[in-house]
């Protein structure tokens, strides 16, 4: 299914199927074969079909595609909030059944609990990992303060601007300090200005942290500032269609990154690759 | 003017007011005009409707007290004389008590059915097999009358308290499984991701996740059974005696002694639109998202 694409990549691609960039090192997550249908009514949505990939450590790479490409469903089932219909995944050489403790999940929706406060909600997966009350509000406090939130830790979410509640909705998920950081089209439903200020708080805190993220957007150019690699993905089969190594140095810088030459290039070729899909609905 | 911007309406106009050359004085004065003109409006709102509202209930009463033109007052009493009945019974402690067993039926029954109905309510929503197999016997105890079954009551428990206080935990037991259920039905998919992407046991997720989700339904289905516990303890004591306020309603009845009538009704009348309240301030003060987030379904803005 790659092939017809492989021949037109020039840059940055990586020619291999599962395209890890580092030879010698054992990826950390290791996606093989997954398939997935969901049986509608009408007839049957091919969410996703033999899906490979490798996700080496401390590696930032990004999922990008059409909506109903199955990216937003392959991140369900990396994290074991949706289950394959066949295909394996491993994490660290050890093949997961279910809900693994060293991956956390932003969520598009954010999902803050209204009942619990902002601190709370922090809280909410150390309790699940048993750690006692004095060390998690210790953890709490001091994520919060890394994502700026020190102030408000006692206010219910629903009292924060949305940029404030998907900082939280970060900070929980670091919270429980994750090898692998799953992030599901976070900041879809923020404004420009909030948006970019959060894509630079990210890149800053994966440099800080050294873990490794899976992150899903349809947005190109926050793909391209963030990641080390993006997969493109296609729709109705949901396939890989494409794998392209990002090699801009870092940090990088909102104001700067748009103009260079490998940006503008990287922009129109998966540009180019999404819109050949249109055509094939 | 100076009066106007020192009134806690218009800071914004004060503020202004108080720099020098802001508007020109004829584009002031038409604002300050406007101002007094809006104000005034606002004002005669407010006034005209909490006229109306007393009027309400003066015209009422004043048509109640002129029935006792064409009426004797063994039929409908009057205002003056409830309120006199009313004060002299709370004066010898009659109603005091009457409210006092009343309260204590009222609350055992229907704290035991909360507990109850949220713990059934909670453990059929979280079991498949526990939700199939009991939810034809749920939906028939919902559907039947619980009023039917007081002679039932009366038969195992006798003629005492102990009867009144299973009756009314049938009457809430009921409404506060089915509405337990229904929430637990609906939590959003994005809660339930929470507590599944963090590894939660399934328990740990029924009491951080599932519960609190539920809280809504939950305080809206303790309303509906409040209202009808209330029915139920004024049937009981009809029927049981105990000294409670449907005790001493049935017996001012059975003896015509309708001023005292219609001071322990409306004795039950305040009765219950306390414990509506305190229902409510309970809920604004404990469970205040729920206010907050029921206008938009989503928590984000």
């Amino acid at each position: 299914m790659t092939s017809s694409f492989e021949a037109s990549a020039g840059l940055g691609t990586s020619p291999a199927t599962y395209g890890s960039t580092n030879a010698f090192e054992p990826p950390v997550l290791k996606v093989r074969g997954i398939n997935k249908v969901f049986s509608g009514q009408e007839r049957d949505v091919v969410a996703l079909e033999s899906v490979d990939l490798d996700v080496a450590k401390g590696e930032f790479i990004s999922l990008v595609g059409p909506s109903g490409c199955g990216k937003t469903t392959l991140l369900r089932i990396i994290d074991g909030l949706d289950f394959a219909d066949s295909g394996t995944v491993e994490l660290e050489g050890k093949r997961l059944d279910g809900v693994s403790q060293d991956m956390a999940y932003v969520f598009q929706d954010i999902n803050l609990l209204p009942w619990r406060s902002v601190r709370g909600n922090v809280e909410i997966g150390l309790e699940a990992r048993g750690v006692a009350k004095a060390e998690r509000q210790r953890i709490a406090r001091e994520f919060l303060e890394m994502v700026g939130l020190k102030d408000v830790m006692d206010v219910p979410p629903y009292t924060l601007s949305g940029g404030m509640q998907q900082r939280v909705g970060v900070a929980r998920a670091l919270a429980v300090r994750p090898k692998v950081l799953l992030m599901d089209e976070p900041f879809g439903q923020l404004d420009n200005f909030t948006r970019e200020a959060l894509q630079a708080e990210v890149a800053a805190l994966w440099s800080q942290l050294g873990i490794t993220i899976v992150f899903v957007t349809h947005d190109v150019d926050e793909a391209i500032f963030l990641s080390d690699r993006i997969v493109v993905m296609h729709r109705n089969p949901g396939q890989v269609v494409e794998i392209l190594d990002v090699h801009l140095k870092r940090p990088r810088t909102q104001a700067e990154f748009r103009a260079e030459p490998e940006t503008i290039e990287l922009r129109s070729k998966i540009t180019a690759l999404l819109r050949s899909q249109e055509g094939g609905l | 003017m100076t009066t106007l911007s020192s009134t806690p309406e218009v800071p914004l106009r004060s503020s202004l007011d108080s720099l020098p050359g802001v508007d020109s004085e004829e584009q002031r004065a038409s604002d300050v005009s406007l101002d007094r003109v809006k104000r005034k409006r606002v004002l005669k709102k407010n006034t005209r409707l909490r006229i109306a509202r007393y009027t309400a209930i003066l015209v009422f009463l004043g048509a109640w007290q002129l029935t006792a033109v064409f009426l004797a007052p063994v039929f409908l009493s009057t205002p003056i004389r409830a309120i006199v009945a009313f004060y002299d019974l709370m004066a010898n402690g009659t109603i005091e008590r009457a409210v006092g067993v009343s309260l204590f039926i009222l609350a055992a029954g229907i704290v035991c059915a909360g507990f109850f109905g949220m713990a059934l309510g909670t453990i059929m929503g979280r079991t498949q097999t526990l939700e199939r197999a009991l939810d034809p016997l749920v939906s028939f105890g919902n559907a039947t009358p619980s009023i039917a079954l007081l002679p039932l009551m009366v038969i195992w428990f006798g003629q005492g308290k102990l009867a009144a206080v299973v009756f009314i935990f049938i009457i809430g037991f009921w409404q506060m499984v089915v509405n337990t259920l229904a929430g637990m039905r609906v939590v959003r998919l994005g809660y339930r991701d929470v507590g599944t992407s963090f590894g939660m046991t399934k328990w740990e997720q029924t009491f951080r996740i599932y519960l609190p989700a539920t809280q809504p339904f939950i305080f809206a289905g303790a309303r509906i059974a409040l209202a009808q516990c209330i029915v139920g303890m004024i049937l009981a004591e009809q029927e049981l005696g105990q000294g409670g306020l449907g005790d001493i309603v049935n017996s001012y009845g059975t003896y015509f002694q309708t001023d005292n009538l219609i001071a322990a009704i409306g004795a039950t009348c305040m009765l219950a639109l306390l414990l509506f309240a305190s229902l409510r301030l309970l809920q604004r003060r404990k469970f205040p998202w729920i206010q907050a987030t029921s206008a938009s379904s989503r928590s984000s803005r």
